[in-house]
């Protein structure tokens, strides 16, 4: 039964498909950088660099008063007051940094530049550092983290609140990293060492995000507030079943998980690899569109 | 005149609104002063989120499941562990040394994240200036700063409504809370809200 006082949080605040692509750009960044640590390829750092640098633009260009903002930054400077215990400002905090850890690594794979200008030559050695990519690569784990604390922490929206969220984003992205990898391979932009790796971890995480979306809507369904009962509803069998039903687990986990079995089985096909990796791609952003464009408000009786 | 809170500093005054709803007729004046009041500009638009008059006070219509009409309004809460306050990225929402829940214009970007923290959902996005609006508007605040009541206190033909400081044994609100039985809604959000639904005598 429909609550007399529902309303989805996309009509009223507007966290909707631009939101989504957003988080679904820092969910490839993020765990692209994790990935970044094993391979360590221009080609991945080209395409993190590009998915920070749009999903921040995404985010600034989503801000209702976007003019206001160098007033609001300075005011917080000037005062020295910051809210840390916002997650979107430590976020956004964490994503500057990273886009600037990113450009750095960028540089360094540009020889044209740093063979012209010689004093960018330190950015070769951040790039060979062993500790400049492990902090690289947990700043990018944790700003993945922080895409789900993000909307975990808006009380208003109850199917949001839970600790799943994060967990999610966390597999799902590195989903999506070892996507990217499959894709910069059939473009043959990697070689296949690179993207070997990628097709049993990969088989194993598509299991692992299957299983943490079922978990995600069971507990909404089972244990939730009525507000996260009907965010689940409307993801199960309701106005977004299409979407998680056919491109969260259709078309971003089973297609995957299918060319991985043949992939393991026959032999690697290039064309299914892509195939494969565009699908998972699309499912990591239905996933978050889903579970954004779901979120409903806890309806109030008297 | 409230000032904005320090932190670690103590609000001076816990102010809190009362809707008593055995008294409430449902007119709906005190939403239409609510709007007249804080944003006249938005007399005669709809907001289109919750398809009602933009207004800082929310009317959700109900049937019990008895098959009795129930009405609710709800508004801002002034919550003591506001979400929107702990949410806010650039400090925009803040406590006021009247212990109420401010918006300061100059320090919001737009991002919505209080709209989406809110779990009353009191607040909407003025289509003009893209601000969050919620209760206590300006003008509201300009009322209670000259010692009025604010204008859906003023409005109410019913005496359902009322505001003053929880703090001050002696107020009408902490007489009405202390002789009426009332409740407070979502408290298990832990926002420790100010707005309390009276439901009639003890």
């Amino acid at each position: 039964m429909t609550p007399a006082d529902l309303h989805y949080q996309v009509d009223v605040a507007h966290w909707g498909w631009s939101i989504a692509w957003f988080l679904w750009f820092v969910g490839i960044a993020g765990m692209g950088s994790v990935a970044y640590y094993f391979v360590r390829r221009a080609p991945l750092a080209y395409v993190i660099f590009g998915s920070l640098a749009i999903g921040l633009l995404l985010v600034v260009s989503h801000l209702g008063r976007w003019w206001n903002l160098p007033r609001v930054l300075w005011i917080m400077v000037i005062n020295l007051d910051f809210n840390f215990n916002s997650w979107m400002l430590i976020g956004i905090m964490m994503l500057s940094v990273h886009l600037f850890m990113t450009l750095f690594i960028v540089i360094a794979h540009l020889p044209f530049l740093t063979n012209r200008f010689g004093w960018l030559g330190w950015t070769k050695a951040l790039n060979a550092s062993n500790l400049y990519l492990v902090l690289y690569a947990a700043l990018g784990a944790g700003a993945t983290v922080y895409s789900g604390f993000l909307i975990t922490q808006a009380a208003g929206v109850p199917l949001w609140n839970t600790s799943l969220i994060p967990v999610l984003w966390v597999i799902s992205g590195s989903v999506a990293a070892i996507a990217v990898l499959e894709l910069l391979y059939v473009f043959g932009l990697v070689d296949a060492r690179v993207s070997s790796f990628g097709v049993r971890l990969g088989m194993g995480l598509d299991v692992l995000k299957l299983l943490a979306v079922l978990g995600f809507l069971h507990v909404a369904l089972s244990f939730g507030s009525a507000g996260a009962r009907f965010g689940a509803e409307l993801m199960t069998s309701g106005e977004y079943a299409l979407m998680t039903w056919g491109g969260v687990i259709g078309i971003g986990i089973l297609i995957p998980l299918a060319i991985g079995a043949y992939t393991i089985f026959v032999g690697k096909s290039k064309p299914l690899l892509l195939v494969s990796s565009v699908a998972a791609l699309a499912g990591v952003f239905f996933l978050r569109a889903a579970v954004l464009l779901a979120g409903v408000w806890e309806p109030l009786v008297l | 005149m409230s000032t904005r809170l320090r932190r670690g500093q103590a609000p001076t005054r816990r102010m809190a609104h009362i809707w008593d709803a055995s008294r409430c007729i449902a007119c709906g004046a005190c939403v239409m002063a609510c709007t007249q009041a804080n944003a006249p500009e938005m007399m005669f638009r709809e907001e289109k989120g919750w398809k009602s008059l933009a207004s800082n006070i929310r009317r959700i219509d109900s049937v019990s499941p008895h098959g009795r009409p129930e009405l609710l309004l709800v508004q801002c809460q002034h919550c003591e562990n506001a979400p929107c306050i702990s949410t806010c990225p650039f400090g925009a929402t803040y406590y006021d040394t009247d212990g109420r829940v401010r918006l300061d214009p100059a320090r919001c970007a737009g991002c919505s994240y209080c709209v989406t923290s809110c779990p009353y959902n009191v607040r909407w996005l003025h289509p003009d200036n893209k601000l969050p609006k919620k209760c206590m508007g300006d003008g509201c605040i300009d009322l209670t700063d000259s010692g009025q009541h604010p204008a859906c206190v003023q409005a109410c033909p019913a005496m359902a409504r009322d505001y003053g400081d929880l703090n001050d044994p002696s107020s009408s609100v902490s007489v009405t809370l202390r002789t009426k039985r009332s409740r407070r809604l979502l408290e298990a959000t832990g926002s420790e809200p100010k707005f309390f639904v009276v439901e009639g005598s003890r």
